[in-house]
């Protein structure tokens, strides 16, 4: 009796049951998928439809072809090292392009190589380096992507060098409605300078042939400067010589010596032949204890200062050491990976002309200090003039001044850090500067126009070339009018 | 049956139970974050789930007094085996809430009904002995959620684990069929 009972209870109960689980994963199915998006300042993050990952032409395609068909928006993604925004936006199918990244072709006598827009410099060196080729134009660090850094025309710390648009002999793009252009100053010249420099608005770069230089043996060396001499000091011992390649300044963040305090490093040319043993190339060390000695300056002002004192006595140290420039272009960059769930280190550049880089770097001291941020290490570099990308921060020769800042995320810490920048870029603007565009969108509308005169044109082109807007960012969504 | 056989089967039902809830619950924050909640909404969502269990659990009790202690305890497995499948579908911080509170009724149930079974299925004298076996049995179970939990959302998204959990909860009423009323006359 029990025994029937009991049956007569779970029988129906299974069925039951299992129309129900039918059910709600039926509705689960049907619902939109979503998939959140952010970059590495975590500062924004936005819900996206999907993340694609491509692998193929193809992919980009058809990716292309759902997002006509859904109406819905594309951002595109490399490294994620963009800050914000750049490479998503709400809604949007987000195509990661990190997986799409082949060499397709090293002409090694023209030096240039042929490659996938989501590989990364550090693929293309380690492509190139046997052929005794290395890269003209990247970022201080090589963990970007080909294609991120073209979106954001980066620059580097070679003093010959303009920005990365300058190393570039073509790319081929592909626009909202799935057809592909050669893009280069004679084919489709129009989109060359929107697409570089132009956040992923006009289509997707697929691959690019970009020029290479010969890996040199460098022999490198740091001085002490006075901030206040350092233009001169790029003029006449590094402009003028002709025999320093890569240069990167450091300004102090250690509370007694902020921002007077300058070490310059160079990287001088010299006729030593690469040997094996120099062409080896050099993989990081000592992450965890240069995370952890970071770490202390986050936190506390002497950390600031042991840092400061500890990067001197490795310069000591590194004094008059021979090295390549393949390994000269990757310095340890791993160290600086945070993951702290209520903090985040944000970048920020300035561009200021040589003349006004005393007098932003004193502003800049009165700000730091006034609005009591967390200044963790600023670094200058060179660029020269170089006007040819249509959002060109280059329109002069000038210096250029990375600021790492560690800043809480919570809205009222950020909306700080954003009246901070407010006060930055007016700064930089009052010095006839120019601030960068890929990381935080704190800047004014008023301060983006006036720091970038010819950026109603490009949102014009972009509205020309992508006429239902396919190709969307949240960067767009804040400046375009 | 014994009521020591008995006994056993609600064991393993309650583990089960446990089980397939602990799999979920420690990582619920991570669910409340993706629909665009904070601390303060999951605060919320986990006061709602007390305050209401604290105002049903004397009403359930009484209930099952009258209707069978193992029917309500059922109920509480089956129904948050039910609420279970809808935390995939649902959008909204509202739905959070009014599914918080639906799962601190059933809540109520299994908890007031379990240790009311408990009372009837063990023997005065051994009681303490008996308890302390069923608690080791039950604990076991819940720490061992917890570390799958944690191991297998790594995994998984939160909806496979919302839905494993359900089916576990599922069993654990199939098992407590096993385990009869203890008679009423007794």
């Amino acid at each position: 009796m029990r025994r029937t009972l009991r049956r007569a209870t779970w029988i129906p109960a299974v069925l039951l049951y299992a129309a129900a689980f039918g059910a709600s994963v039926a509705v689960r199915l049907a619902m939109p998928t979503e998939a959140e998006a952010t970059d590495v300042g975590r500062l924004m993050k936005a819900k996206v439809s999907k993340i694609v990952r491509i692998n193929t032409t193809e992919d980009v395609a058809r990716a292309l072809e759902e997002a006509r068909r859904r109406g819905l928006k594309v951002s595109v993604a490399g490294t994620n090292h963009s800050q914000g925004g750049q490479s998503f936006y709400e809604g949007a199918i987000v195509l990661d392009m990190k997986s799409y990244n082949k060499v397709l072709d090293l002409d090694v006598d023209r030096r240039v190589i042929r490659v996938q827009s989501g590989a990364t410099w550090a693929d293309v060196q380690e492509y190139a380096n046997p052929h005794g080729l290395a890269v003209r134009t990247m970022q201080s660090s090589n963990v970007f992507s080909i294609g991120g850094s073209l979106s954001a025309n980066v620059h580097g710390r070679d003093t010959r060098e303009g920005p990365l648009i300058d190393s570039v002999e073509s790319f081929r793009l592909m626009l909202a409605d799935g057809s592909i252009r050669n893009v280069s100053r004679s084919e489709n010249a129009e989109l060359f300078p929107l697409v570089i420099g132009g956040f992923g608005l006009f289509g997707v770069i697929l691959d690019a042939d970009i020029r290479l230089t010969d890996n040199e043996v460098y022999r490198e060396r740091t001085v002490h400067v006075d901030y206040r001499a350092f233009p001169d000091y790029v003029r006449t011992e590094i402009l003028a010589k002709g025999d320093v390649a890569l240069t990167l300044g450091r300004l102090s963040a250690a509370p007694d010596s902020l921002l007077s305090e300058m070490y310059v490093t160079r990287y001088e040319k010299t006729n030593v032949p690469v040997s094996a043993a120099l062409a080896r190339l050099a993989e990081e060390r000592n992450v965890e204890v240069n995370r952890f000695v970071f770490g202390l300056s986050r936190k506390f002002d002497w950390g600031k200062s042991f840092f400061w004192d500890a990067q001197r006595s490795v310069y000591a140290k590194q004094n008059g050491m021979l090295l390549t420039r393949n390994n000269a272009m990757r310095p340890p960059i791993e160290f600086l990976e945070y993951r702290d769930a209520q903090k985040t280190d944000l970048l920020q550049e300035y561009f200021v002309p040589l003349d006004r880089f005393v007098p932003f770097v004193d502003g800049m001291r009165e700000i730091v200090r006034s609005e009591e941020l967390n200044l963790m290490n600023v670094t200058v570099r060179y660029v020269p003039q170089n006007e040819e990308a249509m959002l060109s921060y280059a329109r002069q020769e000038s210096l250029a001044l990375v600021l790492l800042i560690n800043s809480k995320r919570s809205a009222r810490d950020v909306a700080k850090l954003e009246a901070s920048t407010r006060r930055l870029v007016d700064l930089a603007l009052e010095q006839g500067g120019s601030y960068y565009l890929t990381y935080q969108l704190f800047p004014t509308r008023e301060q983006f126009a006036k720091a970038y005169p010819q950026a109603e044109a490009f949102f014009q082109w972009k509205r020309k070339w992508d006429p239902e807007l396919r190709f969307m960012n949240e960067f767009y969504a804040r400046y375009a009018p | 049956m014994k009521p020591s056989n008995a006994l056993k089967w609600v064991m393993l039902s309650q583990s089960a139970m446990t089980f397939g809830a602990g799999i979920v619950f420690p990582f619920y924050l991570i669910y409340i974050k993706d629909i665009g909640g904070d601390f303060t909404q999951y605060g919320i969502a986990y006061g709602l789930y007390t305050l209401c269990s604290a105002y049903l659990n004397r009403w359930f009790g009484a209930k099952a007094d009258r209707y069978g202690h193992r029917t309500f305890l059922l109920a509480g497995a089956w129904g948050t085996a039910v609420l279970f499948l809808l935390f995939p579908i649902i959008t909204g911080i509202w739905q959070v809430y009014a599914l918080q509170m639906l799962l601190g009724a059933f809540g109520a149930m299994q908890r007031t009904s379990e240790k009311a079974l408990l009372a009837d299925l063990t023997e005065a004298g051994k009681r303490g002995t008996q308890i302390g076996q069923y608690h080791f049995g039950v604990s076991l179970f819940s720490g061992a959620a917890v570390i799958a939990g944690g191991f297998l959302i790594d995994f998984f998204t939160l909806d496979i684990m919302f839905y494993a959990g359900s089916v576990i909860l599922f069993v654990s009423g199939l098992l407590l069929l096993q385990a009869s009323e203890p008679d009423r006359e007794h």
